[in-house]
């Protein structure tokens, strides 16, 4: 009946049907739902509203998904229903260079809006290390960050107006200079269950005039990282500030012969961008700091291709972990940049008591981390570990004054933590939003908020990674 | 904030208005309170409630006013880019609730972009937080943001929490009087430059307001925000561009930069008393400042002084429309605000005293999305006790 009506409505190619083909779409990078009733891939904003009033009317719960990149959960569906996937709307829709604004479908790839005004000499800002396959509905639906966000900020800061399906099907738009209600920032990182986003206009910015790339190698984690607190507290805010300790250098070079140092336990990759003429004082400070920190290498990138290659190994150090061990599980905290160094200890605590093997690769400047916990999913003794040192470290963070996601999302992995950051109070005025766009909570159930007495209980689903 | 919270609680349960107030700057943006309401100001939430210098994050009640706030991060060479007009008496919290715009967001970003977090108090008492002291924080909705440009509708804001940035090492203003046929090369050369001014202005009027002298096609104040190092060349190249646009020469303000700067922004909100409605028009399609002057056209059509000040590195532009006197001025604005609004649906009043201000098309075309806006509106204040009816929609 749902299968036939979504056949009827969008076309034959449009519908997913078989449980071996929907299977796929149970899953995110982190967990598996159930399968769906039906996938459908829509070809236009008509699709998705049709697509959502049939879901309503056959009483299924509906779910947005954009790549399925995403690291919590958020895109799984978790009690099934219609599943709606955008692959096939991945157009750049319009470009206006002097105004520097694109509008773009949801299921157009982050680095292909990039590439596309890279003629213009133009580019995207948000840049999630998934940026090759995630979307930028799907970056819109988590608010997701990147290593550049540490200077032109989340991708909340480069949206400009989305166009919606509601929970009904029917279709609004909103924008930033509109009167009223700043719509725009309510929706992005709502992790579609406020509507599902159909078309954005997205804020494009000029390319710098000047890039630097530095690799600064140090003998110890705790001096790298006084080192990222010193420089945020010294007012200096380069455009990029990373961190990889030894484990993740290890598996990148190893992967890609990036050009990192093999024999450091941490290293800075530091970017500066802007003006040429700001480039010789800024390499003086920043050097000034990481020396006095104890930095044991200096190295500037000196080409093009040094930095497009050092930034490929950054951007594929979680999979090139693949290399080390059989699994692994990203956490991502972020906590006060000064509390960064005692926050790696944390880290290292909670790691070193279940016996992980930890690899660190995350965004030092925003405080951002990102711990990668190696196990083997078949020994049922290391996924437990995995689990409650993921749980240490979130609580860490929560002691340290940080809060439970940075730029991933809460999903279906921590809506159950959203009560160690919120009170009830703070949780209801949440659900307010929620019952203005979704009454019935029939967008991407059972994520963001934690489980309450009017929902059952879910069997939790399993790690994948 | 728990006196806040009580108050809140029991005007809710009498159904009685508040109208709330911060520095009571940008009041025109909204329309007038209705005469039963009880006046909730919030100049005893003056506390800087933690700057963590070392982190760049800064959290203040809502009362604070900017002026307080930049000395305070200026100590230690910080600030928070709200750029209000009359900084002295707006408040944090106020800034951000009228969702102002400051001239440099195109470098910065807009001041709701900088809220990392808030405290905020509901019609009902309910006492709300949302983010936190980090930079990064996606987790559950952006409640500080959705505040943000509500006007006090949805909650009063109590608390703010926001990123701070580095001080630029210098600030310079250029001031330059434009030659005759130079007002577009000029704003194009401006909006062109590899070093970006922080701020740009293309000015026609306000004589003694701003800085610098009038020419045959207005006046420039631009703004510089550079590093030591980088104060020449963006100095040498903005100067070459303007000259190469048929603007032989530039003043340099390097002592009262800011001050120039401030000024101009104030600027943009003064009013003549009743004699003067100031609008806010936003980018269109047109490249700046084409669109502030066919509105200054519009306004010699229905023989009305027009002045006007074009954010040229935004594209927006605040127009200023006044008369002899206050009677002259109502016989003629809404045959004007019409006019405005067929070229300009989004146009929006921004400052005057003119009690006819409140028959205009004060908030511009109405949003498209507003049934969702009254349903927030209904779901967060049932009662509408915060600023009943000031809002958009008569929300």
């Amino acid at each position: 009946m749902l299968q036939q009506r979504l056949i009827d409505a969008l076309g034959a190619d449009a519908v997913k049907t078989s449980p071996e083909d929907m299977s796929v779409y149970a899953f995110d990078a982190y967990s598996q739902g159930r399968n769906p009733s039906a996938v459908v891939l829509p070809a236009d904003v008509r699709d998705v509203s049709a697509a959502v009033k049939i879901a309503r009317e056959c009483r299924e719960p509906i779910v947005a998904r954009g790549a399925g990149t995403g690291l919590c959960g958020g895109a799984v569906p978790i009690e099934g229903g219609v599943v709606i996937a955008f692959a096939r709307m991945h157009r750049l829709l319009e470009l206006d260079v002097r105004r520097r604004r694109a509008r773009v479908q949801p299921g157009l790839i982050n680095l292909d809006l990039s590439r596309a005004v890279a003629e213009m000499r133009l580019f995207y800002a948000p840049d999630p290390s998934s940026q090759k396959a995630s979307t930028i509905g799907g970056n819109i639906a988590t608010n997701a960050g990147g290593p550049h966000c540490l200077s032109y900020g989340t991708t909340v800061n480069h949206v400009l107006g989305l166009e919606i399906v509601d929970e009904n099907g029917e279709v609004f738009t909103t924008s930033i200079d509109d009167a009223g209600y700043d719509l725009t920032a309510a929706l992005v990182g709502s992790e579609g269950t406020l509507g599902i986003v159909t078309a954005a206009w997205v804020r494009l910015m000029r390319l710098p005039e000047s890039v630097r790339v530095w690799v600064v190698a140090f003998g110890e984690i705790e001096a790298a990282s006084e080192a990222v607190s010193a420089i945020v507290a010294a007012g200096i805010v380069p455009s990029a500030l990373e961190m990889m300790d030894a484990v993740i250098t290890a598996a990148v070079e190893e992967a890609f012969h990036a050009g990192y140092p093999t024999d450091a336990a941490a290293v800075l990759l530091i970017e500066s961008a802007g003006l040429e003429d700001d480039m010789n004082a800024y390499e003086a400070a920043i050097k000034h700091i990481v020396e006095a920190h104890g930095a044991i290498s200096w190295r500037s990138a000196r080409t093009q291709a040094e930095r497009d290659a050092l930034w490929a190994g950054r951007k594929g150090a979680a999979g090139a972990t693949g290399r080390i061990s059989p699994n692994y599980y990203t956490q991502d905290v972020c906590v006060p940049r000064s509390k960064l160094p005692a926050a790696l200890r944390a880290v290292e605590e909670a790691a070193g008591a279940h016996r992980l093997v930890v690899g660190n690769v995350f965004h030092a400047g925003d405080g951002n981390l990102h711990p990668l916990l190696m196990y083997d999913r078949r020994d049922a003794r290391q996924v437990a570990a995995v689990i409650e040192t993921g749980n240490a470290i979130l609580q860490s963070a929560i002691d340290l004054g940080g809060t439970i996601s940075g730029e991933h999302g809460i999903g279906y992995e921590k809506r159950d933590a959203m009560t160690r950051v919120y009170s009830t109070d703070d949780l209801a005025t949440m659900a307010r939003v929620r019952d203005v766009f979704d009454p019935q909570r029939v967008l991407n159930p059972e994520k963001i908020f934690p489980r309450g007495a009017r929902c059952p209980e879910v069997k939790p689903p399993t790690l994948v990674q | 904030m728990h006196a806040l919270s009580a108050l809140l609680a029991r005007c809710n349960a009498e159904r009685r208005s508040l109208a709330i107030v911060g520095g009571d700057t940008l009041r025109a943006m909204l329309l007038p309170p209705a005469t039963e309401s009880v006046l909730l100001s919030t100049a005893s939430l003056a506390r800087i409630v933690e700057h963590c210098a070392a982190d760049l994050t800064v959290a203040v009640q809502a009362g604070v006013t900017v002026r307080a706030l930049a000395q305070t991060l200026g100590a230690a060479k910080q600030f928070v880019p709200l750029d209000a007009p009359h900084a002295d008496r707006a408040t944090v919290g106020g800034t951000l609730a009228a969702g102002w715009l400051g001239p440099r967001r195109h470098r910065y970003g807009r001041p709701r972009d900088l809220v990392i977090g808030s405290v905020a108090v509901l019609a009902d008492g309910t006492i709300a937080a949302a983010g936190g002291m980090v930079v990064k924080n996606v987790a559950g909705y952006d409640m500080s943001r959705l505040y943000a440009g509500s006007f006090g509708t949805l909650a009063v804001l109590a608390q703010i929490n926001l990123k701070t940035l580095p001080l630029p090492q210098r600030q310079r203003a250029f001031l330059a009087r434009l030659p005759e046929g130079t007002r577009e090369r000029a704003a194009a050369a401006l909006a062109a430059l590899a070093a970006p001014p922080a701020a740009a202005f293309w000015i026609d009027g306000f004589q003694s307001a701003v800085d610098g002298d009038e020419g045959d096609d207005g006046r420039l104040v631009v703004l510089i925000d550079a590093s030591d190092a980088a104060l020449e060349r963006s100095t040498l190249d903005l100067r070459s561009a303007l000259g190469r646009a048929g603007v032989p020469e530039t003043r340099i303000v390097d002592a009262g930069a800011r001050e120039a700067f401030e000024r101009t922004v104030d600027a943009c909100v003064a009013t003549l008393g009743e004699r003067s409605i100031t609008y806010r028009l936003p980018e269109g399609d047109v490249p700046p400042p084409r669109n502030a002057v066919a509105a200054l056209e519009l306004a010699r059509a229905h023989a009305l002084r027009g002045e006007a000040i074009v954010d040229v590195m935004n594209g927006d532009a605040f127009v200023r429309v006044s008369d002899l006197d206050a009677r002259a001025l109502g016989t003629k604005i809404e045959a004007f605000d019409d006019a405005l609004h067929a070229r300009e649906p989004h146009a929006r009043v921004v400052a005057g005293e003119h009690p006819i201000r409140n028959d205009l098309a004060v908030f511009g075309a109405p949003p498209p999305a507003i049934a969702q806006m009254r349903a927030l509106k209904a779901r967060f204040d049932p009662h509408a006790i915060l600023n009943r009816g000031r809002f958009v929609g008569g929300i």
